[in-house]
């Protein structure tokens, strides 16, 4: 055995397998998130240390464990399960295992060995590690292991993914595959017909890399969409599918029913199964919970409950959040001699960064109620029951995850559209996510409403109350209308599938909640929280520095006023910060941009606000109070709104006037203001075309209904 | 007497037996997840106006499109023909 080598484990399994219970047992927090080259599918990898004393060795050895995304076969239907075909097919691929750890679920173990005998079928040495053995015994399902093993030749460990009960078992398991040489030859599981053989003989002449009969057919059929082949290499499989006429499909099929023909006496011979009405509780449930009206009714109700608690809860850890960057930036200031420097540091860098953290708990809290509601198995009924409506929008039932989640931010519910296979279908999903109103948009609908309604009862109803449920019903219907006419618009003739799993409840694995939570938590803080940071910084020098000395004559300007009013230290300091703002090239900007905005109501000091909020909309509230130069005061929005209904137009009328807030705030509703949503886009869909398309189409509409609201109201 | 039926136009509670899959892309993708011929596939209910199905096949379940739920041709015992 190698000693210097890092020996790699993959683990593969059907989707619902609990595979990811398995790598997080295996690796705990020892794990980071990362992509595979070349597309957006998450790539999880851990380690695992086997020490010396434990396991008796002259070195401890360290494994890598890559946790590939689940699928039913090597026949892949969306970018998730191509995945696992490219890395398999492709032993010179980075992330190629040396050896493979196939989680099944006992309870389903006809179909999850189907998987299986293909990846046996590949040659690559691997573990079948039996789950759920607790759900099954449940269920009077019991395995004969003996009898497993001896028919399909390889080591066997049962295992309960939730309690830990086996991994001890499977840790020797590994330990010895990997003091094992030389590696076990399989046989071949599944009978190639004449075409298969002949063809997979001409693909293993021509490219003599291809070191498997099995892998050869797999290129036979996948060639065209496999990213480690060239051009010639796919030229030439091309030429021999053409001239031995394999027919992929029906191949596919005649593979599938023979594997599961073979499959099927062995399952039989291993299983003591006592017969008896196997997911009564789950069909109970769902009697109720996929109802087509109590159905809907428990979704929204459980929707509801989401956004309170992400409200009422989120609230404090956010204040304490703020709190603590405004104290940190005081005694900062205070500490440290006054230069560009430390403006630099507080008003840039760390104003930025209270802007990204101030987000955790929201999130947080968000990401546990969704990976709560997938782990017990709520989140595959929400698709079936949505399913028909999103069709009839272009979307697909899967996007109703990605459109629940873009109600606290963008960005993760952009990722998670990559369950969706159809790529015209997830296209959508992300163009129209951003539409729904997320938490970056609360404050300032918070700030602006007050400008529209009084905060008073009409009925029972708190009337700004309606007013926000009203933004986000606008933000609902948009998002949906704007599917509509991208369905319409994009061409497609890829198959769209819906067939989906759908799994036996059961209680929540609170680890695995866990450990999504703060994997989600961790890559917002670093994805977004860069772009956030490096904009929030580009903003702060926009807005500190100006063209030509005007900065300091303006200065002096405000000095002489202060002096005159005997204004007090820190009234001075804000009242030259506004005034400096408005010479700076912050200003400037604001005010060339001021004749576009002006049919909408806006001023240049709105202006000022709507460009510093292209780094995140919240932005706007902060700015707000630079301006109206209330800086350092607080950020409170009350004397924010006081300034700011005290601000006349040139023509001596109040500026924010019903008209103009609403108009601001259909603005927001509607804008695509944040860099980090676009940069993820970006990602997601390789290139800059999407981000563009989106921004604009999203800039009409904000410019449009704005212009509309404001002529209407005023 | 058995006579064959789209699974689409089967009736919530009505079971039938797998026969034959009428399109190769759809049959690829329900194989692998274990919808096989020879196995039995019960109607649990559907959701109104085209909407999904929701089926159980040795005790799993599953939703399947309208469309995709057409595709599937099921062998139907007489007997259990209850709505007739």
């Amino acid at each position: 055995m190698n000693s210097n080598k890092t020996f790699k484990f993959a683990l593969v399994g059907n989707p619902n397998a609990g595979k990811s219970s398995v790598f997080n047992q295996l690796t705990g927090l020892r794990q980071k998130v990362g992509n595979f080259p070349g597309v957006t599918v998450e790539k999880k990898v851990g380690s695992l240390t086997f020490n010396t004393t434990e396991y008796t060795l002259d070195n401890s050895i360290t494994v890598s464990i890559i946790d590939l995304p689940g699928t039913y076969s090597l026949y892949p239907n969306s970018q998730d399960e191509r995945i696992v075909l490219n890395v398999l097919a492709h032993p010179s691929d980075p992330n190629y295992p040396d050896f493979i750890i196939y989680v099944a679920d006992l309870t389903h173990l006809e179909r999850h060995l189907l998987l299986f005998t293909q990846i046996k079928d590949l040659n690559i040495p691997i573990i079948l590690c039996v789950n759920m053995i607790d759900v099954a015994a449940e269920h009077g399902i019991f395995l004969d292991k003996k009898a497993l093993s001896d028919t399909i030749n390889v080591p066997i460990v049962t295992i309960n993914g939730r309690t830990g009960e086996g991994f001890d078992e499977l840790k020797t398991n590994m330990l010895s595959k990997m003091q094992s040489d030389p590696p076990p030859q399989y046989k071949m599981f599944y009978q190639p017909n004449q075409v298969e053989l002949k063809a997979a003989e001409d693909i293993r002449l021509s490219l003599p890399k291809v070191d498997n009969a099995y892998r050869a057919i797999l290129l036979a059929h996948h060639y065209a969409k496999m990213p480690f082949l060239n051009t010639d290499e796919k030229s030439i499989i091309k030429h021999i599918v053409e001239k031995h006429h394999f027919e992929d499909l029906r191949l596919q099929i005649t593979e599938t029913l023979q594997r599961f023909d073979k499959l099927r006496p062995i399952i039989e011979k291993i299983f003591e199964k006592n017969k008896n009405n196997h997911s009564s509780i789950t069909d109970k449930i769902d009697g109720i919970v996929t109802h087509h009206v109590v159905g809907p009714l428990i979704f929204f109700s459980i929707l509801f409950f989401i956004f309170q608690s992400i409200f009422a809860l989120a609230s404090f850890p956010m204040d304490w959040i703020e709190g603590g960057f405004m104290q940190i930036n005081a005694s900062l200031k205070s500490s440290l001699p006054e230069h560009w420097l430390t403006n630099l540091l507080t008003d840039g860098v760390i104003a930025g960064l209270s802007g990204v953290l101030v987000f955790i708990p929201q999130i947080a809290i968000l990401f546990f109620c969704i990976s709560l509601l997938e782990e017990v198995g709520y989140m595959a009924r929400t698709v079936y029951l949505f399913d028909r409506i999103m069709q009839k929008v272009g979307l697909n039932g899967r996007s109703i995850v990605a459109l629940v989640s873009s109600g606290a931010c963008a960005i993760p519910a952009i990722m998670s559209t990559r369950t969706i296979s159809n790529w015209k279908e997830r296209l959508i999903t992300i163009l129209v996510t951003p539409l729904i109103s997320c938490s970056a948009r609360i404050p300032v609908y918070a700030l602006l409403v007050g400008f529209v309604v009084p905060s008073e009862n009409w009925w029972i109803f708190n009337k700004q109350g309606l007013v926000f449920t009203g933004l986000y019903l606008l933000s609902i219907v948009s998002a949906l209308s704007a599917a509509y006419v991208f369905k319409k618009i994009l061409k497609s003739d890829e198959t769209t599938f819906l067939a989906i799993e759908l799994p036996e409840y059961r209680l929540p694995h609170w680890k695995n909640v866990g450990i999504t939570v703060f994997e989600k938590v961790k890559s917002f803080v670093t994805e977004a929280g860069k772009v956030i940071l490096i904009v929030s910084m580009i903003l702060w020098f926009l807005a500190s520095f100006g063209p030509g000395n005007q900065m300091q004559i303006v200065e002096e300007n405000a000095r002489k006023v202060a002096s005159e009013q005997k204004l007090s230290e820190q009234q001075t300091k804000d009242l030259i910060t506004s005034q400096q703002l408005q010479v700076s090239y912050a200003g400037y900007l604001g005010k060339f941009i001021e004749p576009a905005i002006k049919p909408l109501g806006f001023d240049w000091k709105i202006g000022i606000a709507l460009i510093s909020s292209f780094a995140a909309r919240e932005v706007f509230v902060g700015t707000m109070a630079t301006i109206y130069s209330i800086g350092s005061a607080s950020e409170d929005e009350g004397s924010i709104r006081q300034q700011m209904k005290a601000e006349l137009r040139p023509d001596g009328k109040p500026l924010y006037t019903m008209a103009t807030a609403l108009s601001l705030l259909i603005f927001y509703v509607f804008a695509m203001q944040c860099m980090s949503t676009m940069a993820v886009v970006k990602r997601e869909t390789k290139s800059w075309k999407w981000p563009i398309i989106q921004f604009l189409f999203m800039g009409v509409l904000a410019y449009v209904g704005s212009f509309i609201v404001f002529h209407i109201f005023s | 007497m058995n006579h064959l039926e789209s699974l689409s136009n089967l009736k919530d509670g009505q079971k039938g037996t797998i026969h034959h899959f009428t399109n190769d892309h759809m049959a690829s993708k329900l194989l692998s997840m274990g919808v096989l011929p020879g196995k039995c596939i019960r109607l649990i209910r559907r959701l109104p106006f085209g909407g999904g199905l929701y089926i159980k096949i040795d005790n799993q379940n599953i939703a399947l499109r309208e469309d995709e739920a057409r595709n599937i041709v099921l062998d139907i015992a007489e007997k259990t023909e209850v709505y007739l």
